[in-house]
Order: C-alpha cells, then structure tokens, then sequence
C-alpha cells in the first residue's frame, strides 16, 4: 500500500520535475522491466536478449501506425502480440539449456534479430531507425499533447503493474519462484519446468512488446539501438541496481537508469562510469539493490525508535 | 496384488551396468525395502522409477499400465511421490509453501493459475497443512526451510513428498544423517505412514529394516540377490557374505 502511495506520487509530481517525454520513458522503462523482471527476479533466469521482443513489437507497430493508419490500441495489441510471440519463438530454444548456455543463447538470438534489422533497410531504416510513427488521435483525445500521452502512458503502467502484481500472487508465480529455488524438485513434484520457464518468456515478452509500442510512438521513431543488446543490457542493469527479489525493484531501477542517464548525459558525456561504480557497489554490498538498502535503512529507524 | 512392478529392468552408464535385470513386485499396502551396500543401484533404480531417466532395457508397470519412459513431472501425477536422500527442498520458501507447490502441483484443478491469488487454493493449502502436521512441523509452517535443523529439514523432505497425496510414497534414506534420537522420530514416522501408503523404503540402518519392513529385496552390483520377509532375509547366507559382512556371520 505504501508502495502504491509512493507511485502514485511519483506520478504526479514526475512531470513537474522532468520534460514529460522523460517521464513517460521512465514509466515505459518500467514496464519493461517489470517483464524482465518475472524472468530474472522470479524466475531466476537471466535473459540477456529482452530488447528482441521490445524491438520487434516496436518495428511491426510502427510501421502498421505508419503505413496504415492504425489506431492506438490496435497498435497496443498488435505489439503486445508480437513481443509475445517472439518470445515464444526465442524461448522455446532457450529453455533447453540452462545456466551460462542460456544466457548465451538469449544474447545470440538477440544479435539474430539485430542484424535482421540492420539488414532490412526497406523496412526498418537500418542505422537511421524507422522514423515517422505518429500517435493518432483516439476518441478525441491528442496523444500528440505531451501530457495527455503521459497520462495515457501512466495508465498503461499501473496497469502492467496491476498485472504483474495479481501474476506473481497467483500458483504461477509461486511455481515460477520454486523453479528458481530448486529445479530438480520442482520437476520430481510434477511441474514440467522448461513449459513453465516458457511461460513466463512469453509473459515478459508480452510486456516488452507493450512497452516497445509505447516507446515507438514517444519518440515518433524506433531507433536501431531499441533491439540491440545494449537496451537488453539496459534493463537487467536497471533491474539490479533497483533489485530483482522485489516486485518493485525494476520501477526504481528505472528511475535511477533514466533519470541519470537524462540529466547527466548533458552534464558531463562520461556519465556511464558514474552508473559503473554504483553497479559494482551494489554487486559488491547490496544485492538486493535499492530495495534492500531502503528496507535496512527502515529497519534500522525503526529499532532507533523502539530503543 | 502388485502395484508396482519392474521387469527385467536395466540401466548402464556407458559400460557401467548401475541396475541389472531386476524384477520386483512391490505390493499394494506394504512397506517394501531395498536394502544393499553403497553403490548397488538402490538409488538409481528409484530414479528409473520415478522418471528421471529411462532404462536402458525393461519395463515398470504401476497399478497395471506401462509407464516405462514416462517423464519426472508426469509421474508424480500418476501417484508417485519420492523423497530424496539428500535434502532437496525450496530453502527461501517457508515449509508452508514447500508443501504447497507440491500439494498444488497433484491438486485436483489449475484453474486460475494465472491471476487467482495462491492463498485462494483450499483444498492445495489444506493437503500441505496436513502433511506438515503428519510429520510434525505444523507449529513452524512459517519459517523458512532454510533455517530450519537438518532433522526438520529431513522430515520436511518426506512432508513434500505426503502433499502430493500419493498412492506409492519411495523413500530414500529418510534417517540419513540423523542423530539417534531424530532416527527414533524417524521410524516412528515411517511406522505411521505404514499401510495409509505403499511405502518403498532404501535404508542403510539394518535394524530400522527389520523392525518396519514387511518385505526386503537385496541388492548387489546392480542386481537382486535376494527377496523375502524380514526374518529369512536375515538367516539367508548370500546376503550375510554380500551385504552385513563377516562380522555379523
């Protein structure tokens, strides 16, 4: 419940703070993370290929907005679609190894679909990006006001979050964490763990193809970089440095991610070293990111007061 | 009458034979042993048995059908239910919840798996509180396995294995590692659990052997030397040479 104050806050207060394109992307980044987040988190799987199914979702979107003139939610639908079924595609090949041999896979497949991009010129702009995304106007409202699509995208993320929040509660999400806790077992109980491990690709997919779409139409472009490995890397760093054991880590991850990269990229062009040292201080000392640090500080105030 | 059955049932690693030719007919009710030294198959032929891999040759038949080949996760549906003999549980998870991802996994519906809450499962909860009462960790139902001793943490491994209501429970050690008094509880356990369940039982502790077992099926490089009751098991001669060793001739 505090959480969810604190979100709401956040909000409202985050459009006063920073350019309302920023803000948007701070909440866009959340939800992609929130889909990451049920692999690595829960799940104990890290996917180093997340920006596959957020770029693809983004690609197919666009330029259905673009060529055809679709409408906001169809566009939505189609990308959730989309990053689903990539996932599906990508998963399915995954889960059949484990440990450093996943990962390299989820990272290879990754490039596949990068350099099919980068390729495919016609279509997708290859270096330039795909530019040209409008966001239509929907039942009299103009996306094309900053604000009205912060506000739209607000929603979007509270209900992702809705969503991930009712997932992780849920038998599935127990199942998944059980997977992560102890494979073996989880199999000799009865649960086929590589259909599971599945599942929850495409569940993550689904909510990086939202956000793809999301981040598509923010920019008005989707630029090579959204399917690269560095926007895969991106978010699991997001995602650690905010803490991967909570529901709520990958939404501070990527204000902390967002936030730093827009304010000090201005500042000083080096900034990724700043972002270097707070990542190894959190390997090191805190690994359960800003979660854990913020609930060690509450624990620690509240035995002060008892004392 | 035979609930489960192997026939002629064989497993090699390359050329190591770890389970040889070994047919066994484990009645329904009973509390059926394997016994034999280190290292003669016992526990291989439990994981033929529950799926965790094929045989090389042979057949296992339970309650009549050929379930030969079938897979770890859909064997435990059928109704067969291990423990293993070395601690195998979820260490984050509360005992609780251990139980309850095994007592949900062979429950009677999945619906809502994705978005009904896991505490809204009655009948799954009810199963896990049961079994964690039968093998008394009921008052620390919310403590992380974790922490919990070595001893509860054996008598959890078996809780595990109650909640998916099984018809066949194998047990594999269970009083591995225990201190003399948790042995006691142990048996006590065991002799509890006998006849609600059919029981496969592999210990090394020959005295909880004879004084539980209804019938003990020994076993040597991979193969069965003998088969019988507790008390012809103990005078036949083959397995005094192979298994309780001079001393005990």
């Amino acid at each position: 419940m505090r959480a969810l104050v604190l979100i709401l806050i956040s909000i409202c207060l985050l459009p006063f703070i920073v350019r309302p394109a920023i803000a948007s992307e701070i909440w866009i980044f959340a939800i992609f993370g929130l889909g990451l987040n049920l692999l690595l988190g829960y799940t104990g799987l890290l996917s180093f290929g997340q920006s596959t199914f957020f770029g693809s979702a983004a690609y197919v979107a666009g330029w259905l907005l673009k060529n055809y003139g679709i409408n906001v939610f169809f566009a939505l639908g189609i990308g959730v679609g989309v990053g689903a079924l990539s996932a599906l595609l990508v998963g399915y090949l995954c889960v059949q190894r484990s440990g450093l041999y996943f990962i390299m896979l989820t990272f290879a497949l990754n490039q596949l679909f990068y350099f099919i991009a980068y390729q495919w010129t016609t279509v997708t702009g290859g270096e330039d990006g795909m530019p040209g995304i409008p966001r239509p106007e929907f039942l009299g409202l103009n996306f094309k006001d900053p604000l009205v699509y912060y506000a739209f995208v607000s929603i979007l993320f509270l209900l992702s979050l809705y969503l991930m929040r009712r997932i992780v509660e849920s038998p599935l999400g127990k199942i998944l964490q059980a997977i992560r806790e102890n494979e073996l077992r989880a199999e000799a109980v009865g649960y086929n763990v590589p259909r599971f491990k599945l599942l929850a690709f495409v569940i993550g997919g689904a909510f990086s193809g939202l956000a793809g779409v999301l981040y598509a139409m923010l920019f008005g472009i989707v630029p090579l970089e959204a399917i690269s490995f560095v926007f895969s890397g991106n978010v699991v760093f997001a995602t650690l440095i905010g803490g991967s054991g909570s529901l709520y880590g990958p939404i501070i991850g990527s204000f902390v991610f967002i936030w730093l990269s827009e304010s000090m990229s201005v500042v000083w062009a080096r900034w990724p070293l700043l972002l270097g040292v707070a990542f190894v201080i959190v390997v090191l000392f805190f690994r359960g990111g800003v979660v854990e640090v913020w609930n060690k500080v509450f624990a620690w105030r509240s035995s002060k007061q008892r004392a | 009458m035979a609930l489960l059955e192997t026939k002629s049932l064989s497993k090699s690693f390359g050329a190591l034979a770890a389970v040889k030719d070994v047919t066994l007919e484990i009645t329904e009710g009973s509390l059926h042993s394997i016994i034999g030294p280190n290292g003669a198959g016992k526990t291989t032929l439990f994981n033929l048995l529950t799926g965790a891999f094929p045989p090389t040759s042979g057949r296992i038949i339970f309650d009549g059908k050929d379930i030969t080949g079938t897979p770890a996760n859909r064997v435990a549906h059928l109704g067969l239910a291990r423990s293993f003999q070395r601690t195998n549980v979820f260490p984050a998870f509360s005992l609780l919840d251990n139980v309850w991802v095994a007592a949900f996994a062979t429950g009677r519906s999945w619906g809502g798996l994705l978005f009904k809450k896991s505490t809204n499962y009655p009948e799954a909860t009810e199963r896990a509180r049961a079994a964690l009462s039968d093998v008394g960790l009921l008052p620390k139902a919310h403590v992380a396995a974790r922490e919990i001793s070595h001893g509860e943490q054996r008598q959890l491994e078996l809780a595990i294995a109650l909640a998916a209501a099984p018809r066949v429970l194998l047990l594999d050690e269970p009083a591995a590692g225990l201190s003399p008094e948790e042995t006691r509880n142990m048996v006590a356990l065991v002799r509890k659990l006998k006849g609600r369940y059919t029981i496969v039982l592999i210990e090394h502790k020959i005295d909880i052997i004879m004084s539980v077992s209804d019938r003990i099926s020994v076993m040597h490089f991979g193969s069965l030397i003998a088969e019988g009751p507790p008390q012809e098991i103990q005078r036949n001669p083959e397995v005094r040479r192979a298994y309780l060793g001079g001393i005990a001739a």
